[in-house]
């Protein structure tokens, strides 16, 4: 567009109209295409790898296909059939069910707890570092880390309780164990930092409503239920989106800890489409598999950006 | 009154002293057993078992070109098209918000078979690219720098243009930096979130070549579970999360702060 001006000014002095005319049409035309040319190969990523994807996963669910992955013959809601017909997958889609309302539920009452002790404190390096270490450690490592606690007889777990008389135990050997393990490893991980918003949350009450409160209630529980929480609950409910869609995703503690044992107990819905995809090959499965946990996602997502985006509005 | 108060204050305080004792104490506990032998001397041995038992070296350099080469790719795709659609009213515009809506909305972990078919046919399985293409445009990038940019007042712009700036020196004179928040947060977003990415690296890679940290740990951590080489494991761990928790020390407020802005809180 530099480029452009002398040129232009140049072409005014010799012929005045035609050229100038011309070349602020070129400059219009140009105008409207360069930002459809610079915004192009960034598009075309997205398009590649999300939209196309998504609309060929949804057609793929609706056809069989063979161990390479090849579409063979259109079977309607087949794959779903399928799907839901499999005794495995009615068992994974109940755990990751149980899984999820546990997990955000302690994660939601940890951080909620946290929160109210923190928000009115200035914090030190000890208690940041210790409070969010689990929040910057990968969750490969802190699975590690837990693996390495509950190993029968030699973890710090069974260490301690046989210090106190108890006997040893596997932990990750019994079905509810080996939950309550995952849910506890999931609250350890996520309940600081969605402590962390609600904080942010809670700073926001502005001091004059609490103060007036105060005087009214001593207690401080009906403070709570009838100021605190009301004014708190686009944050609560930002946060709940947050750890929904965070142990609907859950697959790295399982790859670790359980490999979805024992009995299929920890067998959640991502640990089974990776293995649908890439270790039973069940392309068509997968596909259907795929298709429900891009809806079930992507409302969430969806409803997380829009409590982000209306936050930033309320609370400024 | 005052004394039940302030009794009241020092409760908190120690109960706050407790939880937080609770939550390191797994990654402290680790570390003492990697760290400390039974007679109480220090030791260097788990750790150098462990080094040498994976190649960290590489695993680590997988990581680090794999995180800030996207974040710089994310970034500048991100400044550009936050830029354009900020300044510009052209045809389509409305469409390719709607495409980078979508990279927002849509979670890749619901798209990984398609996605991996789709690398291999492209030949770019087991390949860094192939790690990263599928993340290179962030819609959080973009929306992050659109939201900057709208932000810089027009007379800004206008004196700029007065004084004789393209619109590449515009971008780089005016609005770049006027965008420099929002791309300091934008970055502990984006490292945060691919240096603990795990799935997608794990499904792509097939060989340690292109493997990064913590698909490497896992590898090695399944690996050993077997032979129980437990000790193995913690030390893995010590090596993989020691940097990181270094840098968390040091910069804990600063990170926090980005982490505020990102989130508008």
């Amino acid at each position: 567009m530099t480029r452009d001006l002398p040129s232009e000014r140049g072409g005014a002095s010799a012929s005045p109209r035609p050229r100038a005319e011309r070349s602020s049409r070129a400059r219009r035309l140009g105008k409207e295409l360069l930002p459809v040319a610079v915004l192009a190969i960034p598009a075309a990523i997205v398009v590649t790898f999300i939209v196309v994807p998504a609309i060929t996963v949804l057609i793929h669910s609706l056809f069989a296909a063979n161990a390479l992955g090849d579409v063979e013959q259109f079977i309607g809601l087949g794959n779903y059939q399928a799907l839901f017909a499999s005794p495995t997958f009615q068992l994974v889609w109940i755990n990751t069910l149980v899984y999820t309302v546990l997990a955000t539920g302690l994660s939601m009452a940890v951080a909620l707890v946290l929160s109210l002790l923190l928000h009115r404190r200035r914090m030190n390096l000890a208690t940041t570092f210790s409070l969010f270490s689990p929040t910057v450690i990968p969750m490969i490592a802190a699975a590690n880390l837990w693996l390495y606690f509950t190993i029968p007889g030699y973890g710090v777990v069974d260490r301690v309780a046989r210090f106190v008389g108890l006997g040893q135990m596997n932990w990750l050997g019994y079905p509810g164990t080996a939950v309550l393990t995952l849910v506890l490893l999931f609250t350890w991980k996520y309940a600081p930092y969605y402590a962390f918003f609600l904080i942010a949350g809670l700073q926001a009450v502005p001091g004059h409503v609490r103060d007036a409160a105060r005087l009214e209630d001593k207690r401080g529980f009906m403070t709570f239920r009838y100021v605190i929480l009301p004014l708190l609950k686009p944050m609560l409910l930002f946060t709940l989106t947050l750890s929904i869609i965070n142990a609907v995703e859950t697959i790295d503690p399982i790859y670790v800890m359980t490999q979805g044992g024992p009995n299929n107990a920890t067998n959640f819905l991502m640990y089974y489409l990776y293995n649908l995809g890439f270790n039973y090959f069940n392309w068509g499965q997968a596909d259907a598999l795929s298709v429900i946990l891009a809806v079930v996602l992507s409302a969430f997502s969806i409803v997380y950006l829009y409590l982000l985006e209306r936050r930033s509005f309320l609370w400024q | 009154m005052a004394v039940v108060q302030r009794l009241r204050g020092q409760g908190t305080r120690i109960v706050i002293f407790l939880i937080a004792l609770l939550w390191v104490a797994p990654t402290l506990w680790t570390f003492y057993e990697t760290f400390v032998t039974r007679g109480l001397h220090f030791t260097w041995a788990n750790l150098s078992t462990a080094w040498q038992s994976a190649p960290f070296p590489e695993f680590g350099l997988n990581t680090l070109i794999i995180v800030f080469g996207l974040f710089l790719v994310q970034s500048l795709f991100g400044a550009v098209c936050g830029f354009v659609l900020a300044k510009q009213r052209f045809f389509l515009r409305t469409v390719f918000f709607v495409i980078f809506l979508l990279q927002v909305v849509i979670p890749i972990y619901a798209l990984i078979v398609p996605d991996y078919q789709l690398l291999r046919s492209f030949h770019l399985l087991n390949s860094r690219t192939g790690i990263m293409l599928p993340y290179a445009t962030s819609g959080i990038a973009v929306l992050a720098f659109y939201q900057a940019f709208r932000g810089v007042p027009l007379e800004v712009e206008e004196a700029g243009r007065l004084d004789g700036c393209s619109p590449a020196q515009l971008l780089r004179h005016i609005y770049l930096p006027s965008a420099f928040p929002a791309m300091a947060a934008f970055a502990v977003v984006s490292v945060s979130y691919h240096w603990t990415d795990f799935l997608w690296p794990l499904i792509v890679t097939s060989t340690n070549h292109a493997r990064p940290l913590v698909v490497g740990l896992a590898m090695l951590s399944q690996a050993s579970e077997s032979g129980a080489q437990w000790s193995l494991i913690a030390a893995a761990t010590v090596i993989v999360t020691l940097p990181i928790l270094v840098i968390f020390a040091l910069f804990s407020r600063r990170i926090v702060q980005a982490f505020s802005t990102t989130f508008h809180i």
